[in-house]
């Protein structure tokens, strides 16, 4: 009753307290009241539009916070969860605007930039993207999450060169890290120099034990040097550490159907096919296996499942590294 | 809209839903040169000798639709069998542009070339792409079967230095690669055509008007994406020189067809290069059918199983193990493929190992297995050129290459200076008789290049001709056995002759040859000294 004399600023208060006792609903409807007293009020509309963050309700938050931005476009907070709610809905173009208004009121936010990098990058802006991780990594040289934000964003731009010269910089920082020597035999091993992509994936491993990816790759570098024990050898271990590894999987079949062990190999891309049965690829080598097996018959119906997950699927087959990248 | 929206989509790389598979490969890096001696020089002397045309193929600064892009492939065909082989170039035309354009024929005068275009009646002007090759009426003159968009058309030679053209059906369809073939071994050409795509101006959107209408962000022609598959038609040979239709199949966008026995079964299979879409292998299954068997034969995407831009197919025994491997190149942001073939018709991509993976940023065309300094290893060629003329920050021409076998499944980039255009087909022969391989080049809004092979190596080598179209001939010198084919179409849609040429390194002599006929008879044949063509019959060899 006492709230109904009262004015926008005490309602919000009150609801405020309220919110802090737990009594999340009744505040909810005394910030209501406060924006229909005063459609501008900045802290009930930024107040409505976290509490429906909080809620999971991102619809209704981006629509309070977009209100809050307009009322008040001198607050950070409200722009950068605006930015949030909104890259969560996958608008990624109107979150970036509203990143790009949270970055004007604090120009030095480098974990701002780190989202804005990711963000950029999903929404295939990937020179924006690699700009803006670099930015970040001026601001904090110590944080090698930015390094790895900065290298993802140039290899989603095509930008090896780039992206190797920030593998080998994180490294000089952080040479005792695992995944900036991954980083580095990783990016080696994409320019086909596999010899000397190899000390780094064994650094890694030494720095790391649980690490499976550094394995994989090591695995690969021994399948193209046609030492097929080796190599089955490292895709297992890798196997060891994450069962589900497809690409891994995949690599230990390469390394038995080389050494002729094609019932090994039909086994083990079987279980690719279940642990991750919407990907085309297990599939497609399956039917090679099989073919090698003379069972053409089946080796088709292996061709066919594979070319129907390409089409319906093609997402599956775009193999992520195993570790991701900071976002 | 405020400035940093501006500078924004300027900058930004749109890679998402464009009209061509690519994989942003970067390029592998280069082993260190092994300095081993290459004394091969390659001349361009196509005006020197008397080459002078022009290609056309759509509008020269811009490009509105796919149909202009692809250019046309280049003959060597020895039409008037005197033993040196003359030029023919498929040549496409401009829309609205009445005659320009038309194919050439130049006639071999020991090593100079002669326009005999008109009076051979080859001059048709129109959506030229491809050409094959083979002698379908079994007169002993070549015939010349040449793909439109539009109506294809066979020019029968009439072995009177001139062509009849042979009416073919239109169904207003876009066709590309073309191979004879004896596919069922009744001793008559048949013949294989690949078509691209189902191109119709009236809906296919403009540029920039769809996903599959973009490059890296700008807008671009329209496709193969997002426009209907093309596909292949086998047309059985009556052997008089007339065909009929057996076989249609549809799903993928068909460029280089190539045919011949991949798996030593006896029986011609057929290869087609798919654009961003998986590459076809038709086996033969003996009893006039085939089976499609791509993907279990490892040839239809890269090692990762990735479809790939595939454009041109060289055919030959690279690693001398006697058996025939595959080279395909492909658009853009993607290595070549490297297919060895390890037995049985089973092929593995090496071209990572086999260092080839240098120069993914262009979008490669023709390509050939060819010994050039005659040391017994078969080295590789390859033209290439963008698709997309006065695209910011990608040239158009773009540089050749020529990857110098080493033996030991090993290639190095030689870095000679081999000219640049935006090059499409491709052939290779010895033009002037010298004994060593020659280029030809299509290059597109330009005259054809013709490289000379001015090499001076020492090394001994050996022709041989005689056997049709799907014919494998493996000679033994030296300690190796090099296995080579007689194509009807290979490189990018494009003829290299008749005559099979093996380099012999420093071996004197040839120990012996082997010839695997399309009929499915091998003969064995003894061959008397090097540095020499020799005419092979069938039936006149062991069998």
């Amino acid at each position: 009753m006492l709230a109904l004399l009262q004015g926008p600023d005490a309602l919000s208060a009150q609801a405020l307290e309220l919110a802090s006792a737990g009594r999340i609903g009744e505040a909810v409807g005394l910030w209501r009241r406060a924006v229909e007293q005063a459609p501008g009020h900045f802290p009930s509309l930024f107040n409505l539009g976290f509490t429906a963050v909080r809620a999971g309700q991102d619809q209704e938050a981006a629509g309070w916070l977009r209100r809050a931005v307009t009322a008040n476009p001198r607050d950070f907070n409200s722009a950068y969860l605006l930015g949030t709610v909104l890259a969560r809905r996958n608008e990624t173009d109107a979150a970036l605007r509203a990143w790009r208004g949270a970055l004007a009121l604090q120009p030095g936010n480098r974990k701002l930039m780190q989202v804005m990098s990711v963000e950029y990058s999903k929404g295939r802006y990937f020179a924006e993207a690699a700009r803006m991780a670099e930015a970040a990594l001026q601001l904090a040289p110590e944080e090698q999450a930015l390094y790895l934000v900065a290298i993802k964003a140039r290899q989603d731009a095509g930008q090896h060169d780039e992206a190797f010269a920030l593998a080998r910089r994180a490294l000089a920082k952080f040479p005792a890290s695992a995944r900036a020597n991954f980083e580095v035999g990783f990016h080696l091993h994409k320019l086909g120099r596999w010899d000397e992509a190899m000390p780094y994936f064994e650094k890694a491993i030494a720095a790391e034990a649980g690490y499976e990816e550094p394995h994989y790759f090591r695995g690969d570098v021994l399948l193209r040097r046609e030492d097929f024990d080796g190599a089955a050898g490292a895709f297992r271990t890798a196997l060891e550490k994450r069962p589900d590894y497809t690409v891994a999987r995949l690599g230990l079949a390469r390394a038995l159907m080389a050494q002729g062990k094609l019932e090994g190999a039909v086994a083990e891309l079987q279980e690719a096919t279940r642990r991750d049965e919407g990907n085309a690829q297990p599939y497609l080598l399956l039917s090679q296996a099989l073919f090698r097996m003379g069972k053409t018959e089946e080796a088709r119906v292996a061709k066919e499942t594979s070319q129907r997950l390409r089409t319906a699927r093609p997402e599956a087959m775009n193999v992520p590294q195993a570790r991701p990248f900071p976002q | 809209m405020s400035s940093w929206i501006l500078l924004w989509v300027a900058g930004a790389a749109i890679l998402a839903g464009q009209g061509m598979a690519t994989q942003g490969a970067a390029a592998a890096a280069r082993t260190k040169p092994s300095g081993r001696p290459f004394a091969v020089k390659l001349v361009d002397v196509a005006a020197q000798v008397g080459l002078r045309a022009r290609f056309v193929s759509g509008g020269e600064t811009a490009k509105k639709y796919i149909v202009e892009a692809n250019g046309s492939g280049v003959a060597f065909v020895d039409y008037d069998n005197d033993g040196w082989d003359d030029v023919f170039l498929v040549n496409g035309t401009r829309f609205g542009a009445g005659s320009v354009g038309g194919n050439y024929l130049f006639r071999n005068e020991k090593g100079r070339f002669v326009d005999v275009t008109k009076a051979a009646g080859m001059g048709r002007v129109g959506g030229g792409n491809g050409a094959c090759v083979g002698d379908v009426d079994r007169d002993g003159f070549d015939d010349v079967f040449v793909t439109y968009w539009g109506a294809n058309v066979l020019f029968r030679n009439t072995g009177k230095g001139g062509f009849r053209a042979a009416a073919w059906p239109d169904r207003g369809e876009w066709s590309t690669g073309c191979s004879f073939v004896d596919y069922d071994r009744d001793g008559g050409l048949d013949l294989v055509v690949s078509r691209y795509l189902g191109f119709d101006m009236a809906k296919v959107p403009l540029p920039g008007a769809a996903a599959n209408c973009q490059w890296k962000g700008a807008p671009v022609f329209c496709g193969p994406r997002g426009l209907p598959f093309g596909g292949l038609t086998l047309y059985k040979g009556k052997g008089d020189g007339t065909f009929t239709e057996v076989m249609r199949r549809e799903g993928f966008y068909g460029f280089t067809a190539v045919a011949v026995d991949l798996n030593e079964d006896g029986w011609a299979d057929i290869y087609v290069a798919s654009d961003s879409s998986p590459s076809v292998m038709l086996r033969n299954n003996r009893d006039g059918t085939f089976a499609e068997l791509g993907a279990e034969t490892g040839v239809a995407f890269n090692e990762h199983g990735y479809e790939q831009g595939g454009m041109g197919v060289a055919v030959g025994d690279f690693d001398n193990d006697g058996r025939l491997d595959l080279m395909k190149t492909n658009f853009a942001g993607d290595y070549p493929n490297l297919y060895r073939n390890i037995g049985g018709g089973i092929f593995e991509d090496v071209v990572m190992k086999a260092g080839l993976a240098v120069n993914p940023q262009y979008v490669a065309w023709g390509v050939g297995f060819v010994d050039f300094d005659n040391d017994g290893w078969l080295d590789v060629f390859q033209v290439n050129g963008h698709v997309f003329p006065g695209l910011a920050g990608e040239a158009y021409a773009n540089p050749r290459f020529l990857y110098r076998n080493l033996g030991g499944g090993k290639f190095e980039e030689m870095g000679l200076a081999l000219g640049r255009g935006s090059s499409r087909g491709t052939a290779f022969a010895d033009f002037d008789n010298d004994g060593d391989v020659d280029v030809l080049i299509m290059n597109m809004h330009e005259g054809p290049s013709l490289l000379r092979n001015d090499s001076a190596t020492g090394n001994g080598w050996l022709q041989i001709v005689g056997p049709g179209p799907g014919a494998v001939v493996t000679v033994d010198a030296g300690g190796r056995k090099q296995a080579q084919a007689v194509l009807s179409q290979s490189s990018f849609l494009s003829y290299s002759g008749r005559r099979l040429h093996f380099g012999l390194g420093k071996a004197g002599k040839v120990d012996g040859v082997t010839v695997a006929w399309p009929s499915g008879r091998t003969e064995k044949f003894l061959v008397e000294g090097v540095n020499k063509l020799v005419k092979l019959e069938e039936g006149k060899g062991t069998r």
